[in-house]
């Protein structure tokens, strides 16, 4: 039995054996040219959407850092409006009527040209579906000629460019071609390849692209929420490059230069607070600010953020604000002009009351660690604090009011305007005018801002608001968050010079 | 049987109505907004009239009784809804996220079960001995350790130092293995030990010291008297892990990317999602009660002592 199992092995061994031989003798064809391995970049993002119809939700966020959509305008690094598929807008004289001139050259993936009624289709359908545009429902669009249209807004609106069509939920999608869930035909240089709703995204090059040559072969964006899992697979080399990189990672990166570039430019996203005038005096509320050293915070939270004055970064032309250096001497005598006098534990107090401020924060954007660096930096000044910490600020201490100093942060600048921030965080009937800033100088001063057409005049105005609200110790701002990227050293041009998060990869992308 | 399985069914839906209502309550209570979450996602502040009319369009300005029979309504006709954040079907979303979370759960008991049988065994058998002691350290420490730091250490000197595994889980048999394993530590330390003790307590019945007396090989009774009797202990705390293991494992799933159930659930909190939260409730309800009812007939199945009871 053995010796006929022995034998049946060697018979298939010699029949492999021969059945390569016959596969080498056939396989003499010349070999195929190599062919050039694709250039491939990996990229990892916080966020993933369940769908990539730009004009839904905040998913034109991620089309255009996917390279798949573009706007009529964009938002340079300097701030500035741009051209893209417009190339020009000009106001009527009464500022009612926009005219449009979209850029011939420009076109979607599969060839066809951008119209003015595929744009004006586009521009109402994001009134429809966005339920933070819904105003654009009630502008009048009307077609000039097939590359030029007008927008009546109805009533002045001197930011329709930077607050809608260079928003990026207006990107331009082919609305007859495509799945515009899956595969939406857009006019950026990448275009979708495969999709995996809340997953990964693979984008391929736009062969048809209109504006230059794309320089990679494809993009894959690897849904990453955690930051440990991001930081070891760029350095197992999994992935080319991130943004918002951590502290702790930062340091790491940076202990290596030969393997990763960081690049950190300061950001729009702002961490302040708000100080209730309803329940502190102007000199508690002086004192405050002249004890908050907002350079203490930003180096304790080593680099990912930079020490703000107001809530503009101070190279934009809106962004011109003084405030007073820290001064805690001054900060003291404030409160001793107010009736505070110190205990034998070194803590202010008032006909036997300690002052004791209640500060409200929410775990987010490190508002956790400022407020324990804020009760410190009180404490040393003889300041007592309450700290109240929340899941969620928005259903809680800014809708109540019920605070002596607030902690938040939301993006101060969406646009390169400074409109938007002003009106959310300074108007009468506001949520944070509970805390009972508003008054009717600065309501005007806001009115004025919103149908203002002159950009200098705009930058002027919006640093007098802001300015009023320094002086006012009604608002104290802390830090503005940098954008840190990091990549492989031989990656460019991945966003990390644009100070808004909805800007990554582009034609000029390369590794 | 059925008479019984007719009975517990009849407990489900009580179970169901219960836990839906007291959740939607907690949601509704708790603090914070779907709408605000929705709108803000991005850090974007949002208009007081904007935030309004999104609240009504969601249905959310509606008293709460209203919100819940609308809700309650359309699930007897077997809508789970869809959810605030995107829109998609929430039975869709949790048929998805249980996939992963099926792979994930039965891969990690698997993995725990054929290392820990074995060592509890070895460790009951060879009790006191210097391996008990060494295998019983480690089981300590493995059980002192959370998931998270099991995770990126498995992580940083599996993928980053040996390469052996990728970082990036692949939805595969090889991306499975890591978060499985990690997930497995714990599991593991913990069989480990209840299985020595279970093994201990049944070594030291008279029914084993008899059968050794009596001259019968001690393979044997391990194996047909010890280990059968100790079954249902067993049986127990595999079906109490493997139900919170069907709930979803956050931390190992956000870390390893393992788009299941624990992530899906961990979100949907995060933002408010009430639709999906609800369908993650009254599924992870359904999972335990199935989970205690194949356990219970298995009970019987292995004992006909419980039957007759």
């Amino acid at each position: 039995m053995k010796k006929l199992l022995a034998l049946m092995m060697i018979l298939v061994l010699a029949l492999s054996l021969a059945a390569c031989g016959k596969k080498e003798e056939e396989d003499v064809t010349p070999e195929p040219e190599p062919v050039a391995e694709k250039k491939i970049l990996r990229i990892a993002e916080s966020f993933a959407y369940a769908s990539l119809d730009a004009h839904k939700d905040y998913n034109g966020w991620y089309t255009s850092i996917y390279g798949m959509t573009e706007t009529l305008f964009k938002i340079g690094n300097d701030l500035s409006v741009q051209p893209l598929l417009a190339t020009k807008a000009e106001a009527s004289e009464d500022g009612l009527t926009w005219t449009i001139t979209l850029n011939p050259k420009a076109k979607f993936s599969n060839g066809n040209a951008v119209t003015s009624d595929m744009v004006i289709r586009n521009l109402q359908r994001v009134g429809e579906v966005n339920d933070s545009y819904h105003d654009v429902s009630e502008y009048v669009f009307t077609k000039i000629d097939d590359t030029t249209f007008t927008i009546n807004t109805g009533s002045v609106y001197p930011t329709l460019l930077t607050d809608k069509l260079a928003s990026s939920a207006f990107g331009i999608m082919d609305l007859d071609a495509g799945n515009l869930d899956n595969a939406p035909v857009c006019t950026g240089p990448f275009k979708a390849k495969s999709f995996e709703p809340e997953g990964t995204v693979e984008v391929e090059k736009n062969e048809n692209y209109w504006n230059g040559t794309v320089k990679l072969d494809g993009v894959v964006f690897e849904y990453m929420s955690d930051d440990e899992s991001k930081l070891m697979a760029m350095q197992s080399g999994e992935i080319d490059g991130y943004s918002s990189v951590t502290a702790a990672a930062k340091q790491i990166y940076e202990s290596d230069p030969s393997r990763y570039k960081v690049t950190v430019i300061p950001a729009t996203r702002l961490q302040f607070y708000v100080l209730n005038k309803n329940t502190l005096s102007d000199n508690v509320r002086k004192a405050i600010n002249l004890t908050v050293d907002c350079q203490d915070i930003a180096n304790y939270l080593g680099g990912t953020t930079s020490a703000a004055v107001g809530p503009f970064g101070a190279s934009a032309p809106y962004g011109k604000v003084t405030k007073p250096a820290v001064d805690t001497a001054a900060a003291e005598a404030a409160l001793q002009a107010d009736g505070y006098t110190k205990n034998s534990d070194g803590m202010y107090e008032k006909n036997g009351k300690p002052l004791t401020i209640k500060v409200c924060y929410y775990s987010a954007r490190s508002l956790d660690t400022i407020a324990t660096i804020l009760e410190r930096q009180f404490k040393a000044v003889g300041i007592g604090v309450e700290l109240v910490g929340v899941e969620d600020a928005d259903s809680t201490y800014r809708v109540t009011g019920d605070y002596d100093l607030a902690l938040y942060c939301m993006i101060a600048d969406k646009s390169g305007d400074p409109y938007y921030c002003v009106n959310a965080l300074y108007r009468k009937g506001g949520d944070w005018g509970l805390a009972g800033f508003p008054n009717d100088e600065c309501e005007a001063l806001i009115d004025e801002l919103k149908s203002e057409t002159d950009i200098n005049r705009r930058a002027e105005l919006a640093n007098q608001i802001v300015q009023m609200t320094i002086d006012d110790n009604a608002f104290g701002y802390i830090g503005l968050f940098n954008k840190t990227t990091v990549s492989a050293p031989s990656v460019v041009n991945i966003g990390e010079n644009s100070p808004f998060d909805f800007y990554a990869v582009n034609a000029d992308t390369d590794k | 049987m059925a008479k019984y399985i007719g009975k517990r069914m009849i407990h489900l839906v009580g179970i169901m109505i219960a836990l839906s209502f007291l959740t939607f309550l907690l949601m509704y209570l708790a603090p914070g907004d779907p709408a605000v979450k929705k709108l803000n996602a991005q850090g974007i502040a949002v208009s007081p009239e904007v935030l309004e009319a999104v609240r009504k369009e969601m249905g959310l300005d509606r008293p709460f009784f209203v919100q819940y029979g609308d809700w309650a309504l359309k699930v007897l006709r077997g809508d789970l809804g869809e959810s605030y954040k995107d829109g998609l079907s929430v039975a869709d979303k949790l048929a998805k996220a249980l996939g992963y979370t099926a792979q994930l759960a039965l891969g990690s008991m698997l993995i725990s079960l054929l290392i820990s049988l074995p060592l509890g065994m070895l460790t009951a058998l060879k009790k006191d001995s210097v391996l008990d002691y060494v295998i019983r350290f480690f089981t300590f420490f493995g059980n002192s350790m959370p998931n998270f730091l099991i995770s990126v250490l498995l992580m940083y000197f599996l993928c980053v130092k040996a390469r052996l595994l990728p970082v990036m889980a692949v939805r595969s048999l090889k991306g499975l293995l890591l978060p499985a394993v990690a997930l497995s530590v714990p599991m593991c330390s913990r069989f480990i030990r209840q299985f020595r003790a279970e093994i201990l307590e049944q070594l030291s019945r008279s029914y084993v010291s008899g059968a050794v007396t009596r001259g019968v090989k001690s393979r044997f009774i391990l194996f047909r008297n010890v280990l059968h009797n100790a079954s249902i202990s067993i049986l127990t705390i595999v079906s109490l892990t493997l139900g919170s293991l069907f709930g979803g494992s956050v931390v190992v799933e956000t870390i390893f990317r393992w788009p299941g159930l624990g992530k899906l659930a961990m979100d949907s909190i995060t933002y408010r999602d009430y639709p999906v939260i609800q369908g993650f409730v009254l599924f992870t309800a359904v999972v335990y009660v199935m989970v205690n009812l194949f356990t219970d007939i298995a009970y019987r199945w292995i004992d006909p002592r419980v039957r007759e009871d």
